[in-house]
């Protein structure tokens, strides 16, 4: 009988102690809130208070972007995705290093080392990629990043990152470069044509 | 008068189904409202995911390592770079270890606040869901500074950690465990100490450690059958040796030893442990190079290797086959939540239809590291 | 204004009896339906933004450019009725069509048709009948026979569930419900809603107001013992068991979309309601001010049942934010374990109450 008892307080008791306490953080919610109101406002925010800015981020995961101009074609990318998601074509330039503006091809990348090939396909599928951010490591000119934090300066953050067609979320990175055009600097390909 | 005997009634819990914590069917056998009968029935969500890691080089597997438990894949990382430093015999700086515990430990927090939330949820109360995942959130704030990820890090490599951590990291951790630690209290006075939580979970789906034991089950929900087991003690793996933390067990104090509750709390207190390897582990980390001991190239020897350690779910363990290329001839995975989830239809017979998904979400099982 | 008053007032008086009294009736019941349509967009409101409130979070909030959701998000319920209206209308192939599309306006009417008795003042009440709260239990539990509907007609599983649990549970809360009126109508010595208002009228000692929750400790208990059935016959939680969302899906309600859904929406809101009028008309003086003598005019009357009528919906709001849901059998447990003995012990201590105080 004393159990009976006994459990009907504990039971009053324990479920006043949890209506308290919603209670409560009814009571403070301008101070709890922690509600973002999303289109006005982004995360990253100083506001949010756990002591870090953009700049302080050590890397970023969000979409990748490749400096084409800077691409040498070394294909490390390419072998590092474990999904395979990154496509790369390239072509023998038949004049390393030299600018080749028919094709709107940069011959020498921002570090300063002098391009062999002549990159003719660079597709990234953001579908399938899965944000391992492994790719980024092996580049040897630092062209292939994740946008925004860290690399804002590169390129700002594509914060949506959001598209209606699912095609549209393959990026092409490489120069559209005209077929003919291209087979002027690869006339093996030529010959094997005719 | 004669006892009615009616026909069993065949009900399908999912595939869909708000209470299954993912894509997992469970054929269940009722009389009435009474369960006479439940068949979990997985692989909604297989991928392949050892298949893949034979076409894979060893530092193409993380990435896969982490979509396997979602919820913890710092631990997943870890587990994974433990064994492959161990079969090719790296030792890694002291700092690296370091960092490594200090993630894994707020990752099984972050773990153990998502599945005690959706137990409430599953309980019925959705505003310590919402208290936990706010939290939860915070520490998803932390990696996502530390390594620009929220959910699926890729932090841990072999022979290392992808990146240092940034500048702040430890000040922020700390304010986060500070901030943290009362929070406990308040959940065990909103949930854990209320009176309909534990009419609900006190007694239901007792598992006793013989059966726990039999089963293969690991993790909290072995030691809430109130058998002390935990990796990181009775094997330690890094430098877990080194810290001094308890490891909670089931007591039966709201009932059975085993039931709903003790496994509920035992995740409750982990978390209170987690947080004091924290702050012990940020008190004692070195300086030093990070990238260090990362090996050029993965290669392993010839050999094979079984390791395991404790992920927020349990023993889970890694088993790799080399034969000296760079992608492993073999790697099975051992998944905690796998061995959990087959204990369900031993504890769950006879007990009534709301309390096989209480005592679903007790397992606190993550279908992507069942289904793998 | 009563029926009666209307009946007598109408041009055609008594050569049509069935014209005037339909034409009456529906005078009524247009302003009630009203009342019950823009009462649960607001309880809607302010369900969504309590249960945000109590979760550290604020809601919906129209924010920044466009047409969001209006100032702090108070075109929330609208859109959400505008949705519901708009979406598509589905009855299941396998489901009992007939059943199926009565179900939802069954459970309605019985929430309904209880706003008839409620005194809102002193002259706002429908029909002030002589057995006005019998009346009120009476059609309340119309609802389960909605609810056992749903279930039964939608030809599912989680459906069948919902509605037999929804029976159990319903019935078995009506008896303590019940039991814990009567000690009042012991007090009061009438089954009018009027009568046991004006019971409340005045003060005890001079300092209380003479609420029958304060006359006697045995009406104290009784009050929290029909509340807690009246949130369960509300189906909220923790008595949610029929609904259920983590169990069965919606329970009885697991098939129906649009508009059939949102009347189940409505007559919940409306039901809590009709609770929460029943429980301040029977215990917290109804429409008497709580300051005995002042605001007691008759449109102080109609502020002060109201108010005390949504803060008595607020608590069951706070309920079902705060805490998890029972089991079938410790519901049940709950009911007739604890809720009846001591509705029983009630009304025996009420009984020796009066004849000790005469």
């Amino acid at each position: 009988m004393s159990k009976y008892f006994s459990n009907i307080f504990e039971a009053v008791s324990t479920l006043l102690t949890g209506m308290g306490i919603t209670w409560r953080h009814m009571m403070n919610i301008r101070k709890d809130n922690v509600t973002l109101q999303y289109p006005e406002e982004r995360w990253p925010r100083p506001e949010r208070d756990i002591g870090f800015d953009i700049d302080d981020y050590n890397v970023i995961r969000s979409r990748l972007q490749v400096d084409i101009d800077d691409c040498i074609g070394c294909m490390k990318c390419e072998r590092a995705c474990p999904v395979q998601c990154i496509k790369i074509v390239t072509t023998k330039s038949g004049a390393k290093g030299e600018d080749l503006p028919d094709i709107n091809h940069t011959g020498v990348t921002s570090n300063g080392t002098k391009k062999a090939l002549i990159v003719s396909r660079y597709d990234i599928d953001m579908t399938e990629c899965c944000y391992c951010n492994l790719c980024t490591y092996p580049c040897p000119e630092e062209c292939i990043y994740m946008t925004g934090g860290p690399n804002s300066h590169k390129h700002p953050i594509d914060y949506e990152f959001s598209q209606y067609d699912r095609n549209d979320l393959i990026y092409k990175f490489a120069k559209d470069v005209d077929e003919e055009k291209l087979s002027k600097y690869f006339p093996r390909k030529e010959e094997t044509k005719a | 008068m004669g006892v009615v005997h009616g026909d069993l009634m065949t009900l399908n819990i999912g595939p869909q189904h708000p209470s299954t914590h993912g894509v997992l069917r469970l054929k269940v056998k009722t009389d009435g409202e009474i369960i006479s009968e439940v068949e979990p029935i997985i692989g909604y969500l297989h991928r392949c995911f050892e298949k893949h890691c034979e076409n894979v080089s060893y530092e193409q597997v993380i990435p896969y390592t982490d979509r396997c438990d979602y919820i913890a894949a710092m631990n997943n990382n870890f587990g994974y770079a433990v064994t492959v430093e161990e079969l090719m015999e790296i030792k890694v700086p002291e700092r690296v270890e370091y960092i490594r515990v200090i993630v894994a430990e707020l990752n099984r927090i972050a773990s153990h606040l998502l599945a005690l939330g959706a137990y409430g949820l599953d309980v019925g109360a959705f505003t310590p869901f919402l208290y936990m995942f706010r939290d939860r959130e915070r520490i998803l704030d932390l990696f996502e500074t530390l390594c620009g990820a929220r959910l699926l890090y890729n932090y841990i490599w072999v022979g290392g950690v992808s990146h240092d951590l940034p500048p702040g990291f430890i000040d922020a951790v700390y304010s986060f465990l500070d901030y943290f630690e009362p929070k406990i209290e308040e959940y065990n006075e909103l949930l854990t100490y209320n009176k309909i939580f534990i009419e609900r979970t006190g007694d239901v789906g007792v598992m006793p450690p013989e059966v726990a034991v039999s089963y293969g089950v690991t993790g909290p929900n072995l030691r809430g059958s109130g058998v002390k087991w935990d990796i990181r003690k009775n094997e330690p793996y890094s430098i877990y040796d080194k810290f001094d933390f308890d490891i909670p067990v089931g007591a039966g104090k709201m009932g059975t030893v085993g039931d709903c509750w003790d496994r509920y709390y035992v995740r409750m207190v982990e978390m209170k442990e987690s947080v004091k390897i924290t702050r012990q582990a940020l008190k004692g980390i070195p300086t030093g190079d990070v990238h260090q001991a990362l090996p050029k190239k993965i290669r392993p020897p010839q050999g094979s290797i079984y390791k395991r350690t404790e992920s927020p779910r349990g023993d889970l363990a890694y088993y790799i086959v080399s034969d000296g290329s760079p992608i492993p001839y073999r790697l099975k995975m051992r998944s905690p939540a796998f061995t959990a989830l087959s204990v369900l239809g031993e504890i769950s017979q006879g007990w009534m239809m709301s309390d096989v998904l209480v005592i679903l979400g007790s397992l606190d099982i993550v279908l992507g590291e069942i289904d793998r | 204004m009563t029926v009666d008053q209307l009946i007598n007032w109408l041009p055609f008086g008594t050569d049509w009896p069935v014209i005037t009294f339909l034409t009456a009736v529906i005078i009524c019941a247009l302003p009630v339906f009203l009342f019950i349509a823009v009462y649960a967009l607001v309880a809607i409101y302010g369900e969504v933004k309590i249960s945000s409130f109590m979760a550290d979070k604020v809601g919906p909030m129209g924010q920044g450019v466009g047409f969001h959701a209006g100032k702090w998000g108070l075109l929330q319920p609208v859109a959400d009725a505008l949705k519901l209206i708009l979406k598509e209308d589905i009855i299941p192939a396998a489901a009992d069509k007939k059943l199926f599309i009565m179900a939802p306006f069954v459970v309605f009417i019985g929430a309904f048709i209880s706003f008839a008795a409620l005194p809102f003042g002193q002259n706002t009440i429908i029909a002030d009948m002589n057995i006005g709260i019998f009346y009120i239990l009476a059609v309340g539990s119309l609802s389960v026979i909605g609810i056992i509907l749903a279930g039964w007609s939608s030809n599912n599983k989680w459906s069948l569930y919902g509605g037999m649990r929804s029976v159990a549970q319903i019935v078995s809360y009506e008896i303590p419900a019940g039991l814990s009126i009567i000690s009042i109508i012991m007090l009061t010595g009438t089954l009018s809603m009027q009568g046991i208002n004006e019971f409340q009228q005045g003060t005890i000692w001079g300092i209380l107001p003479n609420w029958i929750i304060f006359n006697n400790p045995f009406s104290f208990i009784a009050f929290f013992i029909f509340f807690i059935s009246g949130v369960a016959e509300c189906n909220r939680t923790p008595f949610d068991i029929p609904e259920a969302e983590s169990e069965l899906v919606a329970g009885a309600f697991t098939e129906y979309s649009g508009m059939r859904y949102a009347f189940f929406f409505l007559s919940e809101y409306a039901e809590m309601f009709v609770v929460s009028g029943v429980s301040v008309t029977a215990f917290l003086g109804g429409w008497n001010s709580p300051i005995s003598g002042f605001f007691n005019s008759p449109g102080w009357g109609v502020f002060w049942f109201m108010g005390k009528t949504l803060s008595l919906v607020f608590v069951m709001i706070w309920f079902r934010w705060t805490f998890p849901r029972l089991r079938v059998d410790q519901l049940m447990s709950i009911c007739w374990k604890v809720f009846l003995p001591f509705s029983l012990l009630n009304i025996f201590g009420v009984g020796i109450w009066i004849l000790i105080t005469g």
